[in-house]
């Protein structure tokens, strides 16, 4: 439970016995389909991730794994509605292969590693390598409020040729919002008769 | 959904005529062919295209929906120069990068029919950037296929990520969208290509689902087709005998009824009338599909023949047996014209004899009658005779 490079435990409690899991429960509203992980070596390997905290230690599926000799990866992760993200916990896997290094970018929808590189994150986080899961990185709250998608950029790791990430947790609160259109009618053809407006009944002269 | 871009070969070394008419020719063909596939598949796609030789490689459409831009373009490409690989799939990939809709995939397709000038290293190397920005790269290799099939397996090797690149070889000779049209570039998306292949939509288009549509997907669509299918079946079936019947022997026994009723009670001479209420029934019914109630109307004419023999017994008629020569009508409905074809026939003949030689030939005949009825109205009398055929 020490404090080295920005990160924090804040279970100075038995996690068992208290449920964290609630706090966690932001997993729900991530819109996993369109999730997407730049370099996973198997598509849609990073869907796995994102699972109930109580779960986070074990999973039936084999976890994210970078391409060989590449340890690079971008995940982004979009919500279904507004979040505040307050913490982020992330478990790597052993032997160097967890992640080292973690950038995280808000809203966008257009990253790729070439645009990363240059970019300043919103926030970024060394991490620890031994993660069971106790370690969870908090987030500058201010501006980490009304967040509709994270992209997480894992630059390096702990020196394997892959990087394994085996769950990714989010601890926030989540209001429902969409962002789309509100109210809308897709008219393949405009027909008068589906847009009458009221006091113009009167019939229109005959033009023809 | 994806975003493609095309890229072209136009060295000096496409003005080989090795394939018809000249290699840059029929890349025009099979890109023209692969950006309609793309375009048709999903109206969300997008095609751009771009010349790999010359001064540098120049993109001359960035991605669009649009297949006239498309056409127009590969209409100017001009021949010049050397192609250059490693930089064209570079600009391919920026030209992606800087795609109006980002939820679209990223696919390069690549004609190469020339030599390729950098080293297998330089090219796996490249591929394993495009591969980590998941972009997918097809591609075509004709001309030089075995000089560059080392290079070309090796990249496509790297760049292929769960079998989303795929490499097509087109031998010296073949035809280039032909070859293309049947690989793994044009069949994609569960084989719901540009026609899929010919005769293919009925059974394979869209994977396994009856009418090509997922009833999961588009359940309305799906029981739409199903229904007008179901329809059109019951009219087909119901056609020839005019009446709202679903099984050919009902049909085959109400004409047999009708014809024996008039043609027992009438004269001769009454039998053209008989017929031609009747003909016009049949008229709309002709268009039915013939093959299908061949047996029907093999058995009507059968039991027409049994009929018309009795009240209208004549000699064979020199006349009526020469315009059925004269006429090679197709097969019609049996209703009454059947009859007027009978009377030629000695009457001895058997119906066996007619059933097994000459079922069509009275389809034939009939339908010539038909036809002639309806051209001569006020002429029955005209017609009466030929009906008789000398009697």
């Amino acid at each position: 439970m020490s404090r080295q490079g920005g990160c924090s435990c804040a279970h100075d409690h038995d996690c068992e016995s208290n449920d964290c899991g609630p706090a966690w429960s932001l997993y729900q509203h991530i819109d996993t389909p369109r999730v997407w992980c730049l370099n996973e070596l198997e598509e849609h390997s990073v869907w796995q991730c994102f699972r109930p905290w109580e779960q986070r230690l074990e999973s039936a599926q084999p976890p994210l794994r970078s391409n060989e000799d590449d340890a690079e990866l971008l995940i982004h992760v979009p919500f279904n509605g507004s979040i505040k993200v307050r913490a982020i916990s992330i478990i790597g896997g052993s032997n160097g292969s967890a992640p080292a290094e973690m950038r995280a970018f808000l809203n966008r929808e257009d990253l790729d590693f070439g645009v990363v590189a240059d970019m300043q994150p919103t926030q970024k986080w060394d991490l620890q390598e031994n993660g069971n899961g106790q370690l969870e990185y908090p987030t500058n709250a201010a501006k980490f409020n009304g967040v509709h998608s994270i992209d997480l950029h894992i630059p390096n790791n702990f020196g394997a040729d892959q990087t394994e990430i085996h769950f990714i947790g989010f601890k926030g609160e989540y209001t429902q919002s969409k962002r789309e259109a509100v109210n809308v009618v897709y008219e393949a053809r405009a027909l008068p008769q589906d847009h009458k407006v009221p006091g113009e009944d009167r019939k229109m002269p005959e033009l023809m | 959904m994806e975003a493609v871009v095309v890229c072209v070969d136009n060295s000096e070394w496409t003005r080989n005529g090795d394939y018809a008419p000249t290699r840059i020719r029929a890349q025009t063909d099979a890109v023209n062919l692969l950006a309609g596939a793309k375009l048709q598949t999903n109206p969300e796609n997008t095609v751009g295209v771009l010349t790999m030789a010359g001064k540098s490689p120049k993109v001359l459409v960035t991605p669009t929906p649009s297949l006239g831009k498309i056409l127009n373009a590969m209409h100017d490409v001009d021949v010049d120069g050397q192609a250059n690989f490693d930089s064209s799939v570079q600009i391919a990939q920026l030209a992606l990068k800087h795609r109006q809709n980002k939820n679209q995939r990223q696919r390069i397709v690549l004609f190469m029919g020339s030599p390729i000038s950098e080293t297998k290293d330089k090219l796996v190397k490249t591929a394993k950037k495009l591969k980590k920005n998941n972009v997918a790269v097809d591609i075509v290799s004709f001309g030089c296929e075995e000089e560059n099939s080392e290079k070309l397996e090796g990249f496509q090797q790297a760049v292929n990520s769960g079998d989303n690149s795929h490499l097509v070889t087109v031998p010296q000779g073949g035809v280039l969208s032909d070859t293309l049209f049947g690989s793994p570039i044009c069949q994609t998306d569960g084989g719901a290509g540009y026609g899929a292949g010919p005769g293919g939509e009925g059974g394979e288009a869209g994977g396994s689902y009856q009418f090509g549509v997922d009833p999961n997907l588009d359940p309305e669509l799906a029981l739409a087709l199903r229904v007008s299918l179901e329809e059109e079946q019951a009219r087909q079936t119901s056609g020839p005998s005019g009446e709202p019947v679903t099984a050919a022997a009902e049909a085959l026994q109400v004409p047999p009824g009708e014809t024996q009723a008039e043609a027992g009670s009438t004269a001769t001479p009454a039998a053209t009338p008989a017929v031609t209420p009747a003909a016009p029934a049949a008229a709309p019914s002709n268009d039915g599909p013939e093959p299908m109630d061949e047996d029907a109307l093999l058995q009507q004419a059968l039991a027409m023949s049994m009929q018309e023999e009795q009240p209208a017994p004549s000699g064979a008629g020199a006349e009526l047996a020469a315009t059925p020569a004269a006429a090679p009508a197709p097969a019609s409905t049996p209703a009454a014209p059947g009859a007027p074809a009978h009377p030629p026939r000695p009457a001895g003949h058997g119906d066996e004899a007619m059933a097994d030689a000459e079922g069509e030939d009275e389809a034939l005949q009939m339908a010539l009658q038909m036809s002639m009825q309806e051209d001569q109205p006020p002429s029955q009398g005209g017609g009466n005779g030929q009906h008789q055929g000398g009697s």
